[in-house]
This record gives C-alpha cells, structure tokens and sequence, in this order.
C-alpha cells in the first residue's frame, strides 16, 4: 500500500514535466508563428507599397533653341552629350549627327512641365555665335527646346539618394553578372541558401576567419531595406525569415531589380550613392543602358566593399577586382573571352570629380520645396521636380569661383588656410535662380556659404542709399554732394568719423560720382540728409526681411545679409524698380506627369521705375569710371553692364553686385573665419563676377528710359553740364527732364541738350531680345539691326563706344 | 509691401506717362521717424544739395522718340500656343509657356500684358496689376504698347473693386 503512492508520485513529475513541456513548446510554436505572422506583414506591406526612400528626380531648365538663340554649334554639341545624345546616327531617339554646323538630331521622349513630347526628328544650324536655322520635316520651327537634363534628386531622408530603375532598364548582362558574382543559386534557392551557407561556413572554418559570405542576394536586400547592421544570431534569424516570406510573395525578378535599386555603392561627401541607376550617373557619368561590359563589371565588384574598392581612392584594387569579375563573366561565358581582354586592358573610364552634382543648388531647391510643400507630399514615389537650374550657368559660375580662389590663394595672402566664395546667378525678370555655387568645393555636400554665409555687405548697401536721395526728387545725377571730412556723435557718446577708402576727400562732387567711387564721406552726408529711417525703409521695400539697425553706420553696409538676401534685394534694381520673387522651383509632378503645384512669376512694385532708371545709370558708371571698372578686361567688348563693389570693414569681405539685361549675379568672397582677406570687392569678388557674366553670352544693360527722363553730359569730376568735344571727363547721366544743371563755363553747351542726335530711323527689332542681341553680336539672322530713335540709344552708343 | 499700398494706380500712371520722376508715397510701412530721434546717433544738420555754380537752364524738351515692340517668330508661336492652352482651360500649361516667351524676350512688355491677362484668368488681380504696371513700364514711347499696359491695368484695378483708379488709368488712354 505504501510503494503505490510513490510509484504514483514517481510518474506524476514525468507527467508533469510533460505537460509543461507541451505548453512550453505550444507556445514557443505561437511566439514563433506570430513572429513568423508579423514579419511576413511588415515584409509585404513596406516591400509592395515600395516606401523606402525614393527621392524625386530634380531637373534644370531646358535650353531653349530659336533662331537667333546665343547658342553656337559647338555648345550646342556640349549640350547634346551632356544629355547622353550619342553621336553618329540619328535612326534612333537620343541620336544625333553633326556634319560641320548642321545638326540631325532624333530627340528623346519626355516630359517637360506643360507636355509630353514623343520622339521627333529635327535639324538645327548654327554658326560660331547663335542658332541660324531649325526645321522639323522641312518646315521652320520657331521654337524648340532640349530634354531638361537631370541635375540630381532630392529625399525626404537626406543623404542617401538613388535613381530608380524599372525592369526594362537593367541590361541583361548587369542581372546575370550580379547573380553570378553575389548569389550563382539566385534562380534556385527559396530566399536562403542553405547549401551555400554551409559552404561558406566550411570554407570560413578552414580559413579560420570569414573569407565568405552565404547570404543571398534576397537577405542582403532585407538586411539593407529592414534592419541593421549589427552581427547578431537573433538579426540573423529575422533575416532569414524575412527572405523566405519576401520570396514566397514575390517573383525573383521584383526582388533583383529592388536589389539593384537598394544596394549602396559608395559616398559622395554627406550624400550616399544607391542603387545601379544612380551608380552609372556618379560613376561614369552615362546612363546605365550605355555602360560597356568593364564598366559593369566594375560597379559588380563594388557591392562588395564599396569602400575598399571605391575606384576614385583606391584605383589599383578597384582595377584588379573589375579584372576578377570580367574573368568571371568570361569563364561563365556571359562575355567573349576577347571582350573580356580588351576590357580588363582598358582604364577605368571614370567621369572626371565634380561637375554633374550641384548640392549648393539642390540645398536651395529643397528649402523652396520645404517652405511651399509639406513633407508627406514629397515623399511619395516617382515625383518630377522643375527647377530654373541653367548648367551652362553654373559650370561658369563655379568654374570662375574655383579658378580665381586658387589664384588669390597662391598669391599668398594668408598661409594655411583658403579663401571661400559663393556665387548665385539669377533671371531678375522672373526671379529664377539659375546658378548656385556654396564654396569652392562646389561639387561635395558642405556648408552653403550663399544660403548661409551672412556678412557685412559694405558698400553694396549705397545704391539704396542714393536710390532713397533720388526718391526725394531733390537730388539728381549732377547733384553735388561735399565728400569733405565728417563727425558723426553716436548715441553713445563716442564720434564716428567715417573715412574714404583711399583716406583722400574730394569736396564737393556731383552724385553719380560719389557712388561710382564709392566715397564713404560723402555717401554719409547723402544718408544723413535724407534720412536714416528713410533708407532703411528703402531697403525693406527692395526685400530686406529684418529692419535694420538704426545706426549711420548703416550706410557704409555694416548690416549683415547672405548672399541669397543680396541677390532679393537686388532684384528690383535689376528690374527697373520690380521685385520678383526669387525661384527655384517652377513646378512639381507627380508620377503620371499631373502637376501637384506650380509656382508663379510673382511680382511687386519696390521703387519708383523713373528713380530706379536713374540710379541704374549710374550704376553703369561704376563699372567704365569707378571702383568697378576692373570688369573692362573681362567682358566682352562693347558689353554694358550695371553694378556695385563691396568691402567690408578691414577687408574682411569682398562683394560684387552686378546685372546685364537678363542676369544678375552676387560674388561673395571672405575666409569662413571671418579674418581679414586684404581684397577689396574690386579685388576678390569682382574677377569671379566678370567672368561668371562673360561665359553667359549676355547682352548689355539697357534698360527702357521711362518717359521724363533726360540723357545730359556733365563733367565726371565736378557734375556741371559739357559735352564731349569739351571735357575728357564728360559722361552721360539719366536725369528729370529740364533739370537745370550748372554749365561749364569755357563750354558752349548748345541749347540742343537733352544730348543725343536722332539716328536714322530703321527697321524694328523686338525690344531687349536674345535674339536681337545675338543677330547683331554675329551679324546674321533674321532680325535687321537699327532701331527706333530714343534718348536711351545715345548714352548706349557713347557707353559702348567708351567701354573696354 | 504689397503694390497696391504703394501708389494709388492715378499717381503711378501719371507718373510714368508723364516722366514725372517724383516717388509716389508708399503706405504699407510706418511712419517715418525724424532721422536723429531713433538713430542712436546726432548727425550734422541735414545738408541740403551744395550749392550750384551760375546755370543754363535746359532748352524744352523734342517730343519722345516713338517705338515699338513686337514679338519675335520665337515668342509668337508661344503666345499663340499658350493661347490655345488657355482655351482649353490649362491656366498652368498656358503659364509655363508664357515663362519660356520671357525667358527669350524679358523686356517685351506684349509679353507682360499676355502674363497680366493670364493672371486675370487666373483670378489673380493683384499680380495681373503688377504686370500692368511692368508693362507700362517697358512700353515708355510706345503708344500702342502702353494703350495695351493701360487696359490691363485699368481691368486688374477693377477686378480689385478699384474702379475710381481704373477710371483714372482709362483716361490716359490713347494720349
């Protein structure tokens, strides 16, 4: 009776042990089914509705082509490879034939902002100036505008960027040479491979640390689109399970060309490289289609250490891995042997560093997008943004900031550290932004010195300042003003006592003088008089945001702006008194081509037109007598342009503002640490301004003069009215019709004034045209030369004939 | 800051047209405060403009040398295509085209008018003022440009219930 209880009790534990272990393993079987349950939703849910970053591909401005079109046949050549026309044969689209200077080109089909076009044949002549003929099917065509070329993309998650490819963009050697050198069983093995674990386990084994790899192409896709890094068993295992439910939901093909799209292939500064699209872009410069076999082969070798085998730092191993694969290709006969040869032979063709990728750009686009666009807009897939980007513009531009600050810096100024600069090119007609250059490094991700530099403008300040005088309707042009020594009491206590840069005083001389020399007693003087709040209220309306400080340091610029900020408040002098809003973005759409926004001209009256007229004219002076006549030995002959130099306190900054009829450009050059450079804005940022404006082919300043407005002489050094037979000095100033103006006395000013003889009447011309400047800049085209008769023509004549 | 707080639309017209240089008041900011009470700075008396040596007055004026602007082949078919767009009900296609007209010819003021009327359809008076009144501005010795500037403006002013000042800018019509 006793040894049954224990027998009973014996079992019982058994039992027990049993049951718990039942329960154990019932659960263990659920956790692992809802883990199993809850991946296969995260996998299916993130991996159809394709949500991982896509950046929206961002475009610049199409180059317009028209008769007369300052474009020459070699630029339009550029052009045409710079959007990946092959030359040779035009059969088929993005072909072209160039024969001297008659072009066939096959265009593409795309999309621009307001159509899709399909692919056309079309003929363009041009001559070394401009575009002459443009024909589609034997008919002229007025118009006709190039592909927008891609500029880059811009992702919600900064950093990483990738251009997407679709299944009919991957070359069938790329999807067989990937499987071959990741994953030979790709076609077999349902997401893991567990024979290829096992080799690469045997072999690490042997070699005693890992010299292979079993992850499937399927895994390292779900290792870089789901989770981490990090080395983990439990990592390991969700992976794995991740690839089995991703393969049993999707085809192989969906998960190669995902694959291609997601893998990383190396780093451009804070910028990541994604994805075989955007690989052949960073790379080679080409469009993926166009790859050769060795090309491809080296962008294979590179998923497995984009790093180690980066081809830029590391030619030699980048080389020798392109070698290993094409050998692979060969022996896995995806290639000719031969092929193979000539390819390992062949260097590595890279695309030379900077040039394509414009983030300085890119950092004001996607601050445009931001302040007009809420995020979760942005993110969805396959957007299109169009932008005023010109990249003829910005290659100028930055080719001209890169050159001039090698060249200041190996004058030696300062050892050890490098001057910086930024340059912003802009269409004051419209507001659009057409060139951004962030520092001298204009082809890396770094600080934006012309979005974010703000400094002292210095003497860019004045024309506000003489801009206000002119308001007042007491002051003109010939107006003198005493440029003597001044005593300023500050609030404080203490006496400002604002010197003349070359610390010499003039007396008394006429305005336009004061401003084209940039004489800081006299410009004081001017302030003063009519008005600190006046000014400062003049600078509000041109766009300054932040009222200025009150202080008659004020106008010798001690107010600090960026380069963007002097570009808005620019504007409207480059535009007859109108300020547009600057404008990056014309333009989003969205993946069928429907536009989600656009964005207007938008334009407000800043200053009265007829004062603007006036101060713009002298403007033209500072750049033939003044402190910005530097620009002679840069521009084209005969080129007239408006602007200003700028220096700031102890040349710490050096500034120029400048225009012509269509641009408009600011040059900022300074140390990023703020010490003295020793460069005026005459100096410094002037050559980079000259330069920049020369490469754009632009026509002159001449603006319209409004009704009221008189061209007279006067005499440079003392304002009184002459003519030129009379005074070396004489020039040409805009001031209200029947000013009476002082007259030399040894001058027999004829009562002819306002100066300017008629011209012979002519033939029209559109006002202001590219066309109109390009036929005459060449000679040709279709538009006769001479024109109407107008108080404006003598002083461009003059102007022209004393310029460079 | 807005252009319609700047002038009343009578005295911009009359000033363009009439080359008066004098500005017009601009309301939108404050009051002006006298230069030395918020400078933070006592400054000399204001200087009035040095005094001139003896003088020759300026003989009248020869009347206005007369332009006028037309579009170019270029920028006539995109008018012309923008029209079209425009009929169809495509305000933003018909905007993007106008854009690239501008771009080639920025100084047009036909163009500035055909981008004034676009706003108008737009419903967008404000700006369709501005372009008038950039318009006007480039038409200087242009009457039929100008006659066209006026229109536009006259017509934003009114969309604006500013009928006085569109009166006013019809009045000057054909001078």
């Amino acid at each position: 009776m006793k040894r049954a209880p224990t027998r009973r009790s014996k079992r019982r534990p058994w039992r027990k042990l049993a049951l718990v272990a039942v329960v154990v393993l019932a659960l263990a079987v659920g956790i692992v089914a809802f883990w199993v349950a809850h991946l296969d939703r995260v996998v299916t849910r993130e991996f159809q509705g394709r949500h991982w970053s896509v950046p929206a591909r961002v475009y610049a401005a199409p180059l317009e082509l028209y008769v007369g079109a300052p474009v020459s046949a070699d630029d339009l050549d550029q052009e045409l490879r710079r959007l990946h026309y092959h030359s040779g044969d035009p059969a088929t689209p993005g072909g072209y034939r160039r024969s001297a200077d008659a072009f066939d080109v096959h265009t593409r089909r795309v999309r621009f902002i307001d159509e899709l076009r399909e692919p056309e044949l079309v003929s363009i002549r041009a001559d070394g100036n401009a575009i002459t003929a443009l024909k589609m099917g034997g008919t002229d065509l007025p118009v006709f505008r190039l592909d927008p070329p891609i500029i880059g993309s811009v992702s919600p998650i900064h950093g990483e960027d990738r251009l997407i490819l679709s299944p009919t963009d991957v070359p069938p050697l790329l999807r067989a040479g990937m499987k071959l050198i990741e994953d030979r069983r790709f076609d077999e093995h349902p997401g893991v491979d567990v024979l290829g674990i096992l080799r690469a386990s045997w072999a690490n084994l042997r070699a005693r640390r890992v010299v292979q790899g079993g992850s499937t192409l399927t895994q390292q896709l779900v290792k870089n689109y789901f989770l981490s890094d990090e080395q983990t068993a439990a990592r390991k295992a969700t992976e794995a399970v991740m690839a089995l439910r991703l393969e049993a939901h999707f085809s192989k093909e969906e998960i190669l060309v995902a694959y291609l799209n997601e893998v990383y292939l190396g780093q451009d500064g804070a910028r990541a490289i994604h994805g075989f699209g955007l690989g052949s872009e960073y790379y080679f410069a080409r469009p993926l289609a166009e790859l050769e076999p060795g090309d491809l082969a080296l962008l294979i070798g590179l998923v497995k250490g984009p790093s180690y085998y980066d081809p830029r730092r590391h030619p030699d191993r980048a080389r020798a891995r392109r070698n290993l694969v094409l050998q692979e290709f060969a022996e896995a006969h995806l290639i000719d042997p031969a092929v193979a040869q000539r390819a390992a032979a062949a260097p590595l063709n890279l695309r030379p560093p900077g040039g394509s990728y414009v983030p300085a750009y890119l950092d004001l686009v996607r601050r445009h997008l931001k302040r007009d666009y809420a995020e979760a807009d942005l993110a969805a897939a396959g957007l299109s943004v169009y932008t005023s980007l010109d990249p003829r513009a910005q290659a100028a531009a930055e080719h001209a900031l890169s050159a001039h600050l090698k060249r200041l810096d190996a004058a030696g100024r300062r050892r050890g550290a490098n001057l910086e600069g930024a340059v912003i090119v802009a269409e004051p007609n419209s507001g659009d932004v057409v060139a951004v250059v962030g520092g001298r490094e204009f082809a890396t991700d770094g600080f934006n010195r012309a979005l974010d530099a703000r400094r002292p403008i210095g003497s860019l300040v004045k024309p506000a300042v003489y801009l206000t005088a002119l308001e007042t309707g007491r002051y003109n042009a010939a107006t003198l003003i005493d440029d003597s020594a001044i005593e300023i009491k500050l609030g404080d206590g203490s006496v400002w006592t604002p010197q003349n840069f070359e610390h010499v005083f003039n007396g008394p001389v006429p305005v336009a003088r004061a401003l084209a020399e940039s004489l800081n007693a006299a410009t004081v003087r001017l302030g003063l008089d009519v008005g600190l709040p006046k000014v400062a209220e003049t600078l509000q309306h041109l766009g300054l945001e932040t009222p200025p400080t009150l202080n008659p340091s004020l106008l010798l610029g001690t107010v600090e702006m960026t380069p963007l900020e002097v570009v808005e408040v620019y504007t409207a002098l480059a535009n007859g008194g109108f300020r547009a809003r600057l404008r990056a973005v014309h333009a989003v759409l969205d993946e069928q081509g429907r536009p989600l926004k656009s964005f207007k001209v938008q334009l407000e009256e800043a200053a009265p037109p007829a004062a603007v007229y006036q101060l713009d004219r002298m403007l033209t002076l500072v750049t033939t007598h003044g402190t910005g006549r530097g620009v002679a030995t840069r521009l084209p002959r005969g080129l007239i342009v408006a602007g200003k130099t700028g220096t700031s306190s102890d040349t710490r900054d050096s500034w120029f503002a400048g225009f012509t009829e269509s641009y408009l450009s600011v040059v900022w050059v300074g140390y990023d640490d703020n010490q003295v450079t020793g460069l005026t804005g005459a100096v410094g940022a002037l050559p980079v301004w000259a330069d920049t404006i020369a490469a754009l082919k632009s026509t002159s300043f001449q603006p319209v003069p409004p009704d009221g407005i008189d061209d007279r002489w006067i005499a440079f050094a003392d304002g009184r009215e002459t003519t030129p037979a009379c005074s070396a000095d004489a020039v040409l100033v805009a001031v209200p019709a029947n000013t009476v103006l002082p007259a030399m006395s040894a001058c027999n000013v004829a009562p002819g004034a306002p100066a300017g003889a008629p011209l012979a009447a002519g033939a029209k011309i559109p006002a202001g045209t590219k066309a109109a400047a390009g036929a005459r800049a060449s000679g040709t085209g279709p538009v006769a030369t001479a024109t109407k008769t107008s108080v404006g023509d003598k002083f461009k004549t003059w102007l022209k004939n004393i310029v460079h | 800051m807005r252009l319609t707080t700047f002038f009343s639309a009578t005295a911009c017209a009359a000033a363009l047209l009439s080359g008066c240089p004098a500005p017009a008041p601009r309301a939108s900011l404050p009051p002006r405060p006298a230069p030395t009470s918020s400078g933070g700075a006592t400054a000399p008396p204001p200087a009035p403009p040095m005094p001139n040596p003896p003088s020759v007055n300026a003989p009248p004026r020869a009347p206005a040398p007369q332009r006028e602007n037309h579009l170019s082949p270029a920028t006539r078919s995109l008018v012309t295509q923008a029209h079209t767009l425009m009929a169809h009900g495509d305000l933003d296609g018909a905007s993007s085209t106008l854009d690239r007209a501008l771009r080639i010819e920025p100084n047009n003021p036909l163009l500035w008018v055909e981008r004034g009327r676009l706003r108008l359809a737009e419903n967008d008076a404000h700006q369709a003022e501005g372009c008038g009144r950039k318009a006007l501005a480039l038409a200087s010795g242009d009457h039929a440009a100008q006659n066209q500037a006026l229109r536009l403006l006259a017509d934003a002013l009114r969309a604006q219930q500013r009928n006085q000042e569109a009166h006013d800018v019809e009045s000057q019509l054909g001078r």
